[in-house]
């Protein structure tokens, strides 16, 4: 607040200044008539002096409007001054009031002005900068995300998941020794059962984050590995080159797999073909398959996959007319 | 048998080491990265090298890679590959790889089933086969649909058994988990090896050689 009470004072300082100047002028001019008599010249100078004091006040009152109208307010405090000045000129000289062509023409751009203003209510480019604001940091935050996630990944396969192969592996050893005490051999073989249950629940988790090859290998040994676990048919074609960033290939794989098992559940006769090209900017992936089609593009599944790809700027078509098979295709920018 | 072991987490790794001192079977190097394995196999010239999957540095597929590249430098060195995951795209690239020694794909945590395990070493070790029954499952459920070839001529109990065997167990085994008797394994496997067309010659190579196929053939 302090800096902004500066400016104010600076500022009436100024216009008491450019006024006492302007007044001393003024001043002059009149002595100097008064001296050499003739018609009241001195008006003229006074007009010219008011000018950019008046100039000055008016946009300064305008400034103060609320944002969304302070530029019409600032054209329009412009056009008083200058609608002013010429009144002022015509009552001086007389004639045919010709001021009205100013008055004409500056409030027909008053208008057309106040016209698009109200047509455009919203601050565009306001909005323009805050959803590019909010488009960068929503990116940042998922890819933040999908490091975090792979990090959670990497330290349950080191940390929790060894230290549970580690405990098996000693009940195990320790099992071997128990041939006579049958009773507690048998729990000892249970709390390791218990331990590889664990073990597996752990690996089911991980990689619903992020399968390992994935992270590994990248996302054409991903689907190629997602094809040869599908319970149908998979063929795949790949014309990637670079790997795109992790949230992006996340996102591409889950889009895949999601959809191999559609087809495996709804279709299971049906032959599926995965497609993955990188066009400028974009990695565009598409799974069609010969079922019967006739998918809802709205299904669980489907919907689920639609958030993930949209949260990305990306978009997801289905095309699943009956009798012609579905084409699933999603496209995600990758910069 | 001489046995090496390359694995980053020293808990791990010190604990397979026991277990297999335990059972009489002689750990003769240990190495915690892929280069470290090339180096002692080619230093100590094992029967097997017990290798795991992600290893340093790059935390990857590090393991499997060294594991294949020893395979084929080393002849007749067996490879078993221990992983916190089943991953298809691994098992065909390590079943593909060139060499002779025998192969295997395990869970870690069949670790903890000590006679299992041993019996998984010590067959690869002598060339044969040790897959996971979890990487045996997602290769048979692929098998389902899509059959060519000579394996499309299998049965369905055919295909069973073979399966069983590509995860390693014997006939007796077989048997047992399929509730028949040895004779109709013996049956069923010598109906396998007709179709797919194996020479009659030694019978564990042929195993070996139907179970290869059977896997391959769903890569």
């Amino acid at each position: 607040m302090e800096p902004e009470r500066n400016t104010r004072m600076n500022w009436s300082g100024w216009l008491s200044l450019q006024t006492s100047v302007f007044g001393l002028i003024l001043f002059v001019c009149i002595v100097v008539w008064a001296l050499t008599g003739g018609t009241f010249w001195p008006i003229w100078v006074a007009m010219g002096l008011a000018l950019p004091i008046a100039l000055q006040l008016s946009i300064r009152e305008a400034l103060k409007a609320p944002r969304r109208w302070r530029a019409l307010a600032v054209q329009g405090a412009f056009s008083g001054v200058i609608v002013g000045l010429n009144v002022f000129i015509w009552a001086l000289t007389g004639g045919a009031f010709w001021p009205i062509w100013t008055v004409l023409g500056f409030g027909l751009a008053l208008a057309l002005h106040a016209i698009i203003l109200t047509r455009v209510p919203v601050r565009e480019r306001e909005l323009v900068e805050r959803v590019d604001v909010l488009t960068r940091t929503r990116r940042g935050a998922l890819d933040v995300q999908a490091a975090e996630l792979r990090r959670i990944e990497r330290d349950l396969h080191d940390g929790a998941q060894a230290r549970l192969v580690a405990l098996s592996m000693k009940l195990g050893r320790a099992e071997g020794r128990l041939d006579e005490h049958p009773e507690i051999a048998e729990l000892v073989r249970g709390a390791r059962e218990d331990a590889s249950a664990a073990i597996g629940e752990l690996r089911d988790l991980a990689r619903g984050i992020a399968p390992p090859v994935l992270a590994d290998r990248g996302l054409e040994a991903a689907v190629d590995s997602l094809g040869r676990r599908s319970a149908i048919d998979v063929t795949l074609s790949s014309r990637i080159t670079r790997r795109p960033p992790p949230v992006v290939e996340t996102a591409a794989y889950f889009v895949v797999a999601e959809s191999l098992t559609n087809v495996a559940k709804h279709a299971p006769d049906a032959t599926a073909h995965v497609t993955l090209a990188e066009e400028p900017g974009t990695l565009v992936i598409e799974i069609s398959d010969n079922g019967p089609g006739g998918a809802k593009p709205e299904g669980g599944g489907l919907s689920g996959l639609r958030q993930r790809v949209q949260a990305l700027d990306g978009t997801l078509a289905v095309v699943s007319n009956p009798g012609e098979g579905t084409v699933i295709r999603a496209e995600l920018p990758c910069e | 048998m001489r046995v090496v072991i390359a694995e980053d987490q020293a808990l791990l790794r010190e604990g397979i080491v026991a277990l297999l001192r335990e059972q009489h079977i002689d750990v003769v190097a240990q190495a915690e990265d892929g280069e470290g394995l090339l180096r002692i196999v080619g230093g100590h010239k094992p029967d097997l090298a017990i290798v795991d999957v992600r290893l340093p540095p790059t935390f990857t597929d590090e393991g499997i890679r060294a594991a294949m590249q020893a395979r084929s430098q080393f002849p007749g060195l067996g490879v078993l590959i221990l992983s916190q995951y089943v991953e298809p795209v691994y098992t065909a690239e390590l079943l593909d790889s060139d060499g002779e020694g025998g192969v295997g794909y395990l869970l870690k945590e069949r670790v903890g089933d000590v006679k299992g395990f041993v019996a998984s070493v010590r067959r690869v070790a002598d060339g044969g086969t040790a897959l996971d029954r979890e990487v045996v499952k997602e290769l048979v459920r692929n098998r389902h649909t899509g059959d060519e070839g000579a394996l499309g001529s299998l049965t369905p109990r055919e295909h069973e058994v073979l399966a069983l065997m590509a995860e390693g167990r014997t006939n007796a085994a077989i048997a047992r988990a399929m509730v028949v008797t040895p004779g109709a394994v013996e049956k069923h496997i010598s109906n396998i090896f007709g179709k797919l067309d194996l020479p009659a010659t030694d019978d564990d190579h042929r195993r070996v050689l139907a179970v290869l196929t059977f896997l391959r053939a769903s890569g």
